[in-house]
């Protein structure tokens, strides 16, 4: 078997990176593809709990480098979806603990193993996101519709084309959209985005409350069905394996008089 | 308030923070990418203008100096109206 390796980056931090690696893993591996989510934010171990698997870790990533452990017994078996793990970051550690060629190693091994490799690299462009992505053929770039975080991710895109080479293809997520600012003009939307940073969609996941309970339970909401959120993710993963899926509507139904005058009254509440 | 009650009967949306945002971002990305100092174009503009002028009479109220974007590729367009040539 030899499967793909995506690395999942953003630049910017605290845009979604986890969120949407945890989320892809979930529905990749819920539409049967077996699945490697690698955790390679070293020193700031993130995914296992968004998991809910951080009472499972006993070796991680550093550990296999460093062959304390085999490889397997550092992968973290999901509670639910049999076909898909994780190999945990180290906790104690920072991101000097693995270079680039080892990286490269670890992503050659995990590629025999599982249809789907996903690579969660740090916030930044140093050393954590240059190992990061040394053993990735695929990126994905999350970015949110605020101003900090496009820029930044038109850095890592810049950082990714110069990567030709390796990085064969890399499409872009815009995380958190809020289609209620757009349609009042107050916000960038998906097709801005676009233009602005000349890249290809992968999908656009709206913001979710939803998000931050399905951390808090340890389950990603793209295994949950009638979520929002949920749904945008398992389209992501469908158009990684290669379905034309349309991006989902967004638009916000007219408002009703009644949460006009709402809105009249108190601009702050948005309906 | 005035305004919202304007855009409450209004069928047209308020110019919002949206198209400030897109023109600053483009603004913004044509700089960093090229990796261009601010006030860096502007002393090119001033040159470019002091060469042609060289050579021909220009109507400098319509010289327009642009950086375009096409796929993360950056053009610089000038463009001069050439009113007759300095011999």
């Amino acid at each position: 078997m030899s499967g793909r390796v995506i690395v999942i980056t953003s630049g910017k931090g605290g845009v979604g990176k986890t969120t949407a690696s945890a989320n892809i893993g979930v529905a990749l591996a819920t539409s049967g593809a077996s699945v490697a989510l690698v955790d390679m934010d070293i020193g700031l171990r993130n995914l296992d709990i968004l998991m809910g698997l951080e009472n499972r870790v006993v070796y991680n990533l550093v550990d296999v480098v460093e062959e304390r452990c085999k490889l397997r017994q550092a992968l973290v078996k999901d509670k639910k979806l049999p076909n898909l793990s994780l190999l945990p970051a180290a906790q104690t550690r920072d991101k000097s603990a693995v270079d680039a060629d080892q990286m490269k190693a670890l992503c050659e091994e995990l590629k025999s193993m599982y249809d789907f490799v996903l690579v969660d690299s740090p916030a930044g462009i140093e050393q954590g996101f240059q190992n990061a992505v040394a053993g990735a053929e695929e990126a994905i770039v999350i970015t949110t519709p605020e101003m900090s975080a496009v820029r930044d991710a038109d850095r890592i895109i810049g950082l990714l084309e110069a990567r030709k080479d390796e990085i064969k293809e890399y499409r872009l997520v815009l995380n958190r959209y809020r289609p209620t600012m757009v349609q009042n003009n107050d916000m960038m939307s998906v097709d801005d985005v676009l233009e602005i940073l000349s890249v290809k969609l992968l999908g656009v996941v709206p913001e979710d409350e939803e998000i931050i309970v399905s951390t808090n339970k340890g389950e990603p909401v793209s295994g949950t069905d009638n979520v929002r959120s949920g749904l945008a993710y398992r389209n992501i993963a469908r158009r990684i394996r290669g379905e034309e899926v349309p991006i989902m509507d967004l638009e916000v139904k007219n408002p009703s008089w009644m949460s006009r005058i709402v809105s009249f009254f108190n601009p702050t509440v948005r309906v | 308030m005035q305004l919202r009650i304007f855009e409450w009967f209004s069928p047209t949306k308020h110019d919002g923070a949206r198209s400030t945002a897109k023109d600053r971002m483009r603004n913004m990305l044509t700089h960093d990418r090229l990796e261009l100092p601010a006030g860096r174009l502007e002393s090119l503009e001033e040159e470019l203008v002091a060469v042609v002028s060289r050579y021909f009479e220009l109507d400098k109220d319509t010289t327009q100096f642009d950086l375009q974007q096409y796929e993360r590729r950056t053009s610089l367009i000038a463009n001069f109206r050439l009113l007759r040539s300095k011999c």
